[in-house]
């Protein structure tokens, strides 16, 4: 271990409440300016409309910034909560943290839901959510002690940048022989000198002896954190029993979690194997359907993609329990033993990487023109290590690939590195130049729309050709679902309150491959009841993966089978045992409403959340290039007789691109009014004051944030 | 024989994903199966055929992200 000079900057002793169904019902907050630690009761109210998770997240963010707060700004608060469900340890998918915070790359509210032990342990170590506010300029360590009911902000020198190795040494040093009692929330050098840096949240593996790692990716969170002048935030908290969490009804909780925890046991090794390759799985499906993004989602398809499917990560994966919480029976969490990397600080050296999981498959693979399993291991290893979002690396460097093969970038601008699609070395160079924070790599790690910038300002690229092959909105890269065919995911992304991540709705299938949704009342229906729907799990502390990725053998005899609504009522129930309440599935509805809502407004308060910052790049909508236009024409053809009845003999494939670009952007605007009504959204997008007012959210400032948006 | 979530279909020579579902006769519309570890999706139900003995599994619902 190395040799750690630890010096107390603050010690707070407290009483840790005793946990009353499903709430510690207060809340801490740490400033790192000064040190300070401050305990808040969370009222009735708050838990009322807010739930819990990402609920007291953003009402915590909401009171911590104003409308000209940055993301570096001492204000900016790093929130992380778990929820009243969370901790429970029978029911699969129950050990969720959602981290929020203002974004470095969007400048708006940012939210990223992660596994691991912290959460539950935050809780029950007395915390329903914790505050970061501040900032320190010594290396800081949060130590949140439930055992000792003890709060130490201390200063740790000689702890090493890189995650894997900060998790490991944190989590002997405070386990005090029970490594099993600790999870440490760290970053690594990649986040301070990008702006898409990732947290990463541990929990111990008895079985392989180490620390684990989950990743909350999304929107640069990692950067905040490291910006703060934190090195770790750590919980520690003993053994966890279904009464820790003090459910109302605790025989009502265990019937309902042992049959929704036997049906994952009897119908994952019939369905989608997640207990076995995780989302692996949709690497061959996705390419099936062209649905794989390939050379920065200029296609969904290429012949070499089953090379990083299930069948080869099903060989990869160390055999065993994968579950990144206690008893969770889907266990998707699985990783790679005794890789050896050929490149970086870890060259030679056997290492354990955590994953693959799709989006990286997808990110560092082919979407960077890379077919190789184990250049997407690498990549994944050194994205966590150094603190950097998979997803965002994948995306920003498929970008600048794009952009060298164009030519709008050269080798002058690289530093001599050949960013041609494929290039696996150049990829790798480009990630540890963003450990080290050197290099071209460091600009990529800037994200896509900040590359736009750079690119044209000073190379003087051709701006508009980048805006329509840039894959970002709102400043938030895309995930890793080719979108060009389905107006429904189109939406589920450009939509989206962060940004264009698929875990507010992920309608590619139901859409495109099933053709449920034809009409755009439907798709708006689509993309009112499931963002609200999945963003429930984040109120409460869960994953969404046991409730689509495992459904029940009768579930394609009801009449929406999307919605598996035999789990959905599973979910009320489990509400219901550890709350107590008697909520019905449309309450739950409700309940996400309110927050949803109440996000959008806090998005306009920072700025944003208005129609025009909804927008796409049209390669998200449609083939931007002819020679996109030509790989599929068949289909593009076919769309523009049939479906718009547009005369296209006589027309050269330029000419078609344009009238087609017309014709679905016009869809994308009218999608949105459909959308943005059945929200009980203005035509702006912005929350009306009858909803606001509907779902008790219309507090003071809310309503003087609508009115100086032209909403009163 | 086909084994297809535990009923035993009759196999011939060249009989594809999609010969099977025909058989098995069930109107949901499938967008995968899986013949052991292998992942079959609905375009290529026509070009796939189905090794004899093979256990099938018809996947509901591609739940993504």
């Amino acid at each position: 271990m190395a040799e750690l000079k630890v010096k107390e900057l603050k010690t707070l002793k407290y009483e840790r409440p005793t946990i009353q169904r499903g709430y510690a019902n207060q809340t801490l907050c740490v400033n790192l300016s000064d040190a300070n630690i401050t305990i808040k009761p969370v009222t009735d109210r708050m838990k009322e409309t807010f739930t819990g998770g990402k609920g007291f997240d953003l009402w915590l963010l909401w009171h911590a910034v104003n409308g000209r707060t940055r993301w570096n700004d001492p204000e900016n608060a790093l929130c992380i909560a778990s929820g009243p469900l969370g901790g429970t340890p029978l029911y699969p998918g129950s050990g969720k943290s959602i981290v929020s915070a203002l974004s470095p790359t969007t400048g708006s509210v940012m939210d990223s839901n992660v596994g691991g032990h912290f959460g539950p342990y935050l809780k029950f170590s007395g915390f329903d959510a914790l505050e970061i506010q501040g900032k320190s300029d010594k290396p800081t360590v949060v130590f949140i002690d439930g055992v000792s009911q003890e709060l130490q902000v201390l200063e740790i020198a000689g702890l090493p940048d890189g995650a894997h190795a900060i998790s490991e040494i944190l989590t002997n040093y405070f386990g005090q022989g029970k490594p099993r009692n600790i999870s440490v929330v760290s970053t690594g050098p990649g986040a301070k000198h990008t702006l898409i840096g990732c947290l990463n949240f541990s929990w111990y593996d008895p079985k392989r002896g180490r620390a684990r790692l989950k990743q909350a990716g999304r929107g640069g969170i990692g950067t905040v954190f490291a910006d703060k002048g934190l090195k770790a935030i750590v919980a520690r908290w003993d053994t966890v029993a279904v009464a820790t969490n003090d459910p109302a009804d605790e025989a009502a909780l265990k019937q309902v979690a042992k049959l929704h925890s036997q049906e994952v046991v009897e119908m994952d090794p019939k369905q989608n194997e997640m207990a076995t390759v995780g989302t692996a799985h949709l690497v061959t499906i996705m390419n099936d359907y062209d649905l794989l993004p390939t050379h920065n989602f200029k296609y969904g398809q290429h012949p070499q993609a089953p090379n990083m499917g299930m069948e080869i990560y099903r060989r990869l994966f160390d055999k065993g329990f994968d579950g990144c919480w206690v008893g969770c029976t889907l266990s998707c969490s699985h990783g790679v033993k005794d890789f050896v990397p050929t490149t970086g600080p870890y060259a030679g050296k056997k290492v354990f990487v955590d994953g693959p999981e799709y989006e990286t498959i997808a990110g560092c693979g082919s979407n960077i023109g890379i077919f190789d399993p184990l250049h997407v291991v690498e990549m994944n290893f050194y994205c966590d290590t150094y603190g950097l979002d998979s997803i965002s690396v994948g995306t920003s460097i498929a970008f600048a690939m794009e952009c060298f093969e164009m030519g709008l970038i050269n080798e002058s601008h690289t530093g001599g590195i050949d960013l041609s699609f494929g290039n696996r070395w150049s990829a790798l160079e480009l990630l540890h130049q963003m450990g080290r924070g050197e290099g071209f790599g460091k600009i990529v790690g800037q994200g896509v729309r900040r590359m736009k910038e750079i690119f044209s300002k000073e190379f003087g690229a051709d701006r508009s050709i980048m805006e329509d092959i840039g894959m970002e909105a709102k400043g938030l890269e895309f995930s890793e679902y080719m979108p060009k065919e389905s107006l429904a995911q189109q939406g589920g992304y450009g939509l989206a309150l962060k940004g264009p991540q698929h875990d507010e709705a992920w309608l590619i299938f139901l859409d495109m491959v099933h053709n449920f949704l034809p009409t755009f009342e439907q798709k708006a229906e689509a993309l009112h009841w499931f963002p609200l729907w999945r963003t429930w799990f984040g109120l409460c502390g869960l994953c969404k993966l046991p409730w689509n990725d495992v459904t029940p053998p009768d579930n394609k005899q009801t009449k929406e089978p999307a919605k598996v609504i035999k789990h959905v009522e599973w979910y009320t129930q489990y509400f219901n045992a550890v709350t107590g309440h008697s909520m019905t599935p449309a309450d739950l509805i409700t309940m996400s409403e309110r927050v949803y809502n109440f996000q959008r407004v806090l998005c306009l308060k920072m700025g944003y959340g208005r129609r025009e910052h909804d927008a796409l790049p049209y390669r998200a909508m449609g083939p931007v290039t002819v020679e996109e236009y030509e790989s599929r024409h068949e289909r593009y053809d076919k769309q523009l007789k049939e479906t718009y009845n547009v005369e296209i003999d006589g027309k050269s494939s330029a000419e078609k691109v344009k009238i087609l670009r017309k014709l679905r952007e016009e869809r994308y605007e009218q999608l949105k009014d459909a959308v943005y009504e059945r929200r009980g959204w203005t035509k702006d997008g912005i929350p009306t004051l009858d909803t606001v007012k509907r779902l008790g959210i219309d507090f003071p400032d809310v309503l003087d944030v609508l009115r100086a948006n032209g909403v009163s | 024989m086909v084994l297809v979530e535990g009923r035993h279909f009759s196999w011939r020579e060249g009989m594809t994903v999609a010969d099977l579902l025909r058989e098995v006769g069930d109107p949901y519309p499938y967008a995968v199966v899986r013949i052991h570890d292998r992942v079959v999706s609905r375009p290529d139900f026509e070009n796939v055929t189905v090794p004899r003995g093979s256990e099938v599994y018809l996947i509901p619902l591609i739940a993504g992200g």
